[in-house]
């Protein structure tokens, strides 16, 4: 797990500790100890592990989110519920003076409380993540697998493409849809002359350029080294083509400067199209879009 | 067949060998996993490298440490690509004079002669020997340390270094052939685009092959005066010729069937301290033979499309059915059809 998220959350932090030292003076401040024959060892082990996992939980949704809106109304709602639990667990181990007695009457209010914040912060959460989705249009179809991001382009793998064409030819209407293949031209030989840093960010420029010129119902994956794969819903080989000649001409006016220099690299695509036909398989599919761009770039 | 003529056992490294300059490709290897958003701490890990070391420039590695170090880098650097953008970062890279040396050659012929002797210099895991037939050059490559379970590794690496380089020489793709003893992978995606698209898996040998027009086609910076330069410098370093698995290799090639008592004899060692060395290396004798009669079976009846008696008679053997058995137990195929095959 990377915690590095946690660093920016003290305000957060400081909250959750200050529910703990509540709990704790509270009930040992107002309680009187109990003996040991006295304890119920079961309720402290079930009572226990309720406070422990809602600290697990809390320590997930920081470590996980960056700070904002909905992740401060989540960690408030779980840290009301901490307290609750945790004053429910020390119940186990003090008895209470009947000045006290008021206290476990209203010990679980707080749950209840941040129960509600954390039903209000939910929805906000689902709010977010069609924001997110939204943003995602073009980088993924209705399908999440995070294990196939590509790190360098932040696109999906090729993995992820063969599953998406696999069920756009399995979808039975049979709408025709097209593949597109581009490869950026002596990429080799930038990588040489810039190094494999800048190289890396080329690509990451030139993925965020071509999603720019897409559709929202297109989907671009990374296909290996400097090859990118599209996949083209409803679309015929000329319509492909002229998709194909627009990121090109996008790419051709990236001025793209390489650290340490002020005058800028400009870069060519070369693409390929292909159209699914009936009974057609993936692998084949991908082979002949494959073969044609290569063909293609033999020839020049 | 043309076979490399270096019988000296005394000067083959083995995996534990320290002489790897670290400047080289653990250094790139790193800088390949960290630009991808490994921990550093981690990718070293149970490698015995020190990062500090590799900026010195001074420092020295083994094989078994940089196996390690790729073991690591596998398994921490998401997707398949890691060997393939290794392999093209590798040349000319900080190798020296065999970098230069081979940026000034005329053609592959001159590339091959050169890397038929300083292989050691630029890849110590690998170990080649060429022949052709009536179309093409064949490029036969063999583990030459014992590299066990990161071969697949190394392999994808270096070929996509030597297709990168062959494109960097000449000027632009040469359509090389490619047969692997490896299952069609998953990730066919990197093979294809970094070594092209004629390949052929699941074979009995792993082998480099392209026509022989390519072998004389002239490169862009060929120089004669600055390749010999090198060539020199490269003389004067004091190296290790040949991994200790690649020597019993060749010590073997004329004489398949020498007992293991003789051929530890050539290594100066007694038996029990030879069969020791070789499991360090993860082969045993009897592999190193059969893998040997596999790729003489292979010349001979492929190629050279010898017949069964002849073969048969040319590898020693007293009668053409155990000939067959052999040829089948070891190619999975019949002499016949290698032979059109």
């Amino acid at each position: 797990m990377n915690f590095s998220l946690l660093a920016r959350h003290q305000r957060l932090i400081s909250l959750v500790a200050a529910c703990l030292s509540l709990s704790v003076s509270l009930s040992f401040g107002l309680g009187e100890v109990k003996t040991w024959t006295e304890i119920a060892w079961l309720d402290v082990l079930g009572e226990g592990s309720v406070a422990l996992l809602s600290v697990v939980w809390i320590v997930a949704i920081l470590a996980s989110r960056p700070p904002g809106k909905v992740t401060s109304a989540l960690v408030i709602g779980l840290s009301c519920f901490l307290f609750s639990a945790l004053l429910d667990w020390f119940d186990e181990f003090v008895h209470f003076e009947a000045a006290a007695e008021g206290l476990s009457i209203i010990e679980s209010m707080p749950a209840a409380f941040g129960m509600l914040i954390m039903s209000y912060a939910l929805y906000q959460w689902h709010q977010e993540q069609l924001a997110l989705n939204r943003q995602l249009h073009r980088r993924e179809t209705g399908w999440r697998e995070h294990q196939q991001i590509d790190f360098i382009t932040q696109l999906y793998r090729i993995d992820y493409m063969r599953g998406q064409i696999d069920m756009q030819l399995r979808t039975k209407d049979g709408s025709a849809f097209s593949v597109l293949m581009l490869d950026i031209d002596n990429f080799d030989a930038f990588n040489r002359s810039f190094g494999t840093d800048e190289g890396d960010r080329l690509l990451r420029e030139i993925s965020e350029l071509m999603l720019m010129n897409l559709r929202n119902t297109d989907l671009a994956c990374r296909y290996a080294g400097d090859r990118f794969i599209l996949l083209l819903p409803d679309t015929d080989l000329h319509q492909a083509e002229e998709l194909a000649l627009q990121i090109k001409t996008a790419i051709a006016h990236l001025a793209f400067k390489p650290a340490a220099q002020a005058t800028a690299v400009y870069h060519s695509l070369s693409f390929a199209a292909e159209m699914a036909r009936p009974n057609d398989g993936v692998e084949a599919l991908i082979k002949r879009v494959n073969q044609r761009l290569d063909n293609s770039r033999y020839a020049s | 067949m043309k076979a490399s003529t270096r019988p000296v056992a005394s000067v083959a490294y083995s995996a534990d060998d320290k002489f790897i300059p670290a400047h080289q490709l653990a250094a790139s290897l790193i800088d390949l996993a960290m630009s991808r958003g490994v921990d550093k701490n981690r990718l070293l890990r149970g490698t015995r490298i020190f990062y500090q070391d590799i900026r010195t420039g001074s420092s020295q590695l083994s094989a078994e440490q940089l196996l390690r170090l790729m073991a690591n880098a596998k398994a921490q650097v998401g997707g398949y690509d890691c060997a393939f953008q290794l392999g093209r970062r590798l040349f000319p890279g900080n190798y020296g004079a065999i970098s230069n040396a081979l940026l000034h050659c005329r053609n592959m012929q001159d590339v091959l002669r050169l890397l038929n002797v300083f292989m050691a210099h630029i890849c110590p895991f690998m170990q080649g020997y060429t022949y052709r037939d009536a179309n093409q050059y064949h490029l036969v490559i063999n583990d030459a340390l014992g590299c066990g379970t990161q071969w697949q590794f190394i392999v994808e690496t270096y070929f996509s270094a030597f297709v990168a380089a062959a494109k960097l020489l000449l000027g632009r793709r040469l359509p090389f052939h490619f047969d692997f003893p490896f299952v069609r992978p998953r990730y066919i995606q990197e093979y294809e685009t970094n070594l092209g698209f004629r390949l052929n898996f699941s074979q009995p040998v792993l082998r480099i092959r392209f026509d022989l027009e390519w072998l004389k086609m002239p490169f862009n910076q060929q120089s004669q005066s600055l390749k010999w330069h090198a060539v020199q410098q490269l003389k004067q370093q004091a190296y290790p010729s040949q991994g200790f698995v690649a020597a019993v290799r060749d010590s073997l090639r004329h004489k398949r069937n020498q007992s293991l008592q003789d051929t530890a004899q050539q290594f100066a060692m007694s038996p029990a301290t030879f069969k020791r060395k070789l499991q360090q290396h993860g082969v045993r004798f009897q592999q190193l033979q059969d893998e040997l009669g596999l790729q003489q079976a292979i010349y001979l009846l492929q190629v050279k499309k010898l017949n069964n008696e002849d073969s048969a008679h040319v590898m020693e053997f007293s009668d053409i059915p155990n000939f067959r058995r052999a040829v089948k137990r070891w190619t999975g195929f019949t002499p016949t059809q290698l032979r059109i095959g």
